[in-house]
């Protein structure tokens, strides 16, 4: 369908208020949940800090205000979630670009069911390790980490809030000069905007107090036309300003990711010889794979006997890494979990990133977000 | 182990590439010793990882053949891992290992002097380029895949 663009916020004055940018996917899971049309809605609430969260189911839609709020420093996935744990339930979730893209990829691999999921997708300009964010916030702004109240990513400044209601910014340039700022796999993501989502929303191009909304699917139209038939959301339509503006600002970050992309995955790219020292550091310990969304495997190749050598103790990149990439780096949605995980700091996704990059040139096939199956799952005599 | 003896594991189709080896040996064709031909009942039936187990255990190349597009046994297996090869080919540099050592073709049963010339090139280009030398895995393994043979 042709996208859609709307303005929307939550009529809901608590949810308005609480929430970001009036409110309105918030308001929108609580109409989910209050019509019954899902079980149960999965989102990020905050844990002890800022630093800190915690995917959680809420079944109740009182509940839904306590989920309100957006954290970038702690970064999560839904996609193998849903898939191994909540596939039993009609659900709503929000979902990040890269969330939606391990969805998707899942869907095609029969492990979500697309009819029951509705998938609310956020705007995302990148996530902040929770470890990275202490040390910038503690050396940029001279502030105790743990006084942080809030958040935000805004016009490429980071920007924090104490408790006083002080706000402080510093460019996210600037600390990504300095090796801090977001995630290395987030500063080479394309997709910011997650078009392959039900609805994309976001604050980019919005007036203040309303969420700026891409209509992507015919399942999202309806709930968006629903949820204002029923009251709990206010619909207008954004100017021709605003959508120019919200372009502008998608292409300016896609800009910028690609000039990340040269410089992690062919400038700075590690050359041959360290790479055999990130191997050798290898303990084997599964980390990298058992987070991995695209790997659902029930029974991997990797614990095979035929790729392992009793005596050891780095396994063989071939047999390991090797045999990983060539199972799944065609669909690597470049999520960063693997290189988050791993114990002994190897840069995975910088390889899985680079050889989805090639794949693509090759074949066309963008993981997360063309609709068909990477062609190395073909049948056909082409 | 000198330059001139390198090891080349050949992943030959059943139906097709391993009745051209068969044809250049009942006609005596020479092709180089080097190779070591496995039969596999297609090369449908050849995944990465088998490529890259075979260069774990100490080859110096591998050479794939299968039958020629549309003459396929089972089809479309060479179809299928005419687009698993182009992945290998993509994969093996990430690991320090050159494209060359890698190579796949066409063969029918017929073509006994195709699987000849191939092999003699590919043999050559190996031979060239030298014995695989790679820093990460135990010198054992490579004592291991002589002992084996």
């Amino acid at each position: 369908m042709e996208p859609q663009f709307l303005l929307a916020k939550a009529k809901d004055e608590e949810l308005a208020k609480k929430g970001e940018c009036g409110g309105a996917v918030s308001a929108l899971f609580k109409y989910l949940l209050d019509q019954q049309l899902v079980d149960g809605v999965l989102t990020l609430t905050r844990g002890e800090d800022v630093y800190d969260g915690i995917p959680t189911l809420v079944e109740n839609s009182e509940e839904i205000v306590e989920t309100c709020g957006s954290l970038h420093c702690a970064p999560t996935m839904f996609g193998d979630l849903i898939s191994k744990h909540l596939n039993d339930i009609r659900l709503a979730v929000s979902v990040k670009p890269c969330d939606a893209m391990a969805i998707k990829e899942l869907e095609k691999r029969h492990q979500i069911n697309p009819d029951a999921i509705y998938k609310i997708g956020l705007n995302c300009g990148g996530t902040v390790m929770p470890i990275t964010a202490r040390k910038m916030i503690e050396m940029f702004y001279d502030v105790d980490p743990a006084e942080v109240v809030a958040e935000e990513i805004d016009k490429g400044k980071f920007i924090i809030e104490l408790a006083d209601g002080t706000h402080k910014s510093v460019e996210i340039d600037e600390l990504e000069e300095k090796g801090f700022g977001r995630r290395n796999n987030c500063q080479r993501c394309e997709l910011k905007i997650p078009r392959n989502a039900d609805l994309a929303c976001g604050n980019w191009g919005a007036e203040p107090g309303w969420t700026f909304i891409e209509v992507v699917t015919e399942k999202g139209k309806t709930l968006v036309e629903n949820a204002r038939k029923n009251g709990y959301i206010d619909v207008k339509t954004p100017s021709e300003k605003a959508i120019a503006i919200r372009e502008k600002i998608e292409n300016v970050m896609i800009k910028l990711a690609r000039k990340f992309q040269d410089k992690y995955l062919e400038e700075d790219y590690p050359a041959p010889e360290n790479w055999d020292e990130y191997w050798n550091r290898c303990i084997k310990c599964y980390a990298c794979r058992d987070v991995c969304p695209i790997c659902f495997c029930k029974e991997c190749d990797l614990e095979k006997d035929f790729y392992t050598d009793e005596d050891e103790i780095a396994p063989d990149p071939l047999t390991f890494q090797g045999v990983r990439l060539s199972h799944m780096c065609f669909s690597c949605v470049n999520c960063g979990q693997c290189e988050d995980v791993c114990p002994m700091e190897i840069p995975l996704a910088r390889i899985f990133h680079r050889m989805q990059k090639k794949y693509r040139d090759d074949t066309g096939f963008i993981a997360g977000v063309s609709e068909e199956l990477p062609p190395l799952y073909s049948p056909e005599k082409e | 182990m000198s330059e001139e003896d390198v090891k080349i594991v050949g992943f030959c189709c059943n139906w097709c590439c391993y009745g051209g080896a068969d044809t250049a040996g009942t006609a005596r064709m020479q092709y180089p010793p080097n190779v070591r031909i496995l039969r596999v009942m297609c090369s449908g039936r050849i995944n990465p990882s088998m490529v890259l187990k075979a260069f774990k255990e100490g080859a110096d190349g591998v050479f794939v053949g299968g039958c020629h597009m549309g003459d396929c046994h089972y089809d479309a297996g060479n179809y299928k891992w005419n687009r698993r090869a182009k992945l290998v080919e993509e994969l093996l540099p990430e690991f320090g290992i050159e494209r060359e050592r890698f190579r796949f073709e066409w063969i029918s049963a017929s073509e006994g002097e195709k699987f000849q010339e191939t092999m003699k090139e590919f043999a050559d280009t190996i031979k060239s380029i030298g014995p695989l030398k790679r820093s990460t895995p135990q010198i054992s393994t490579q004592a291991k895949f002589t002992a084996k043979i």
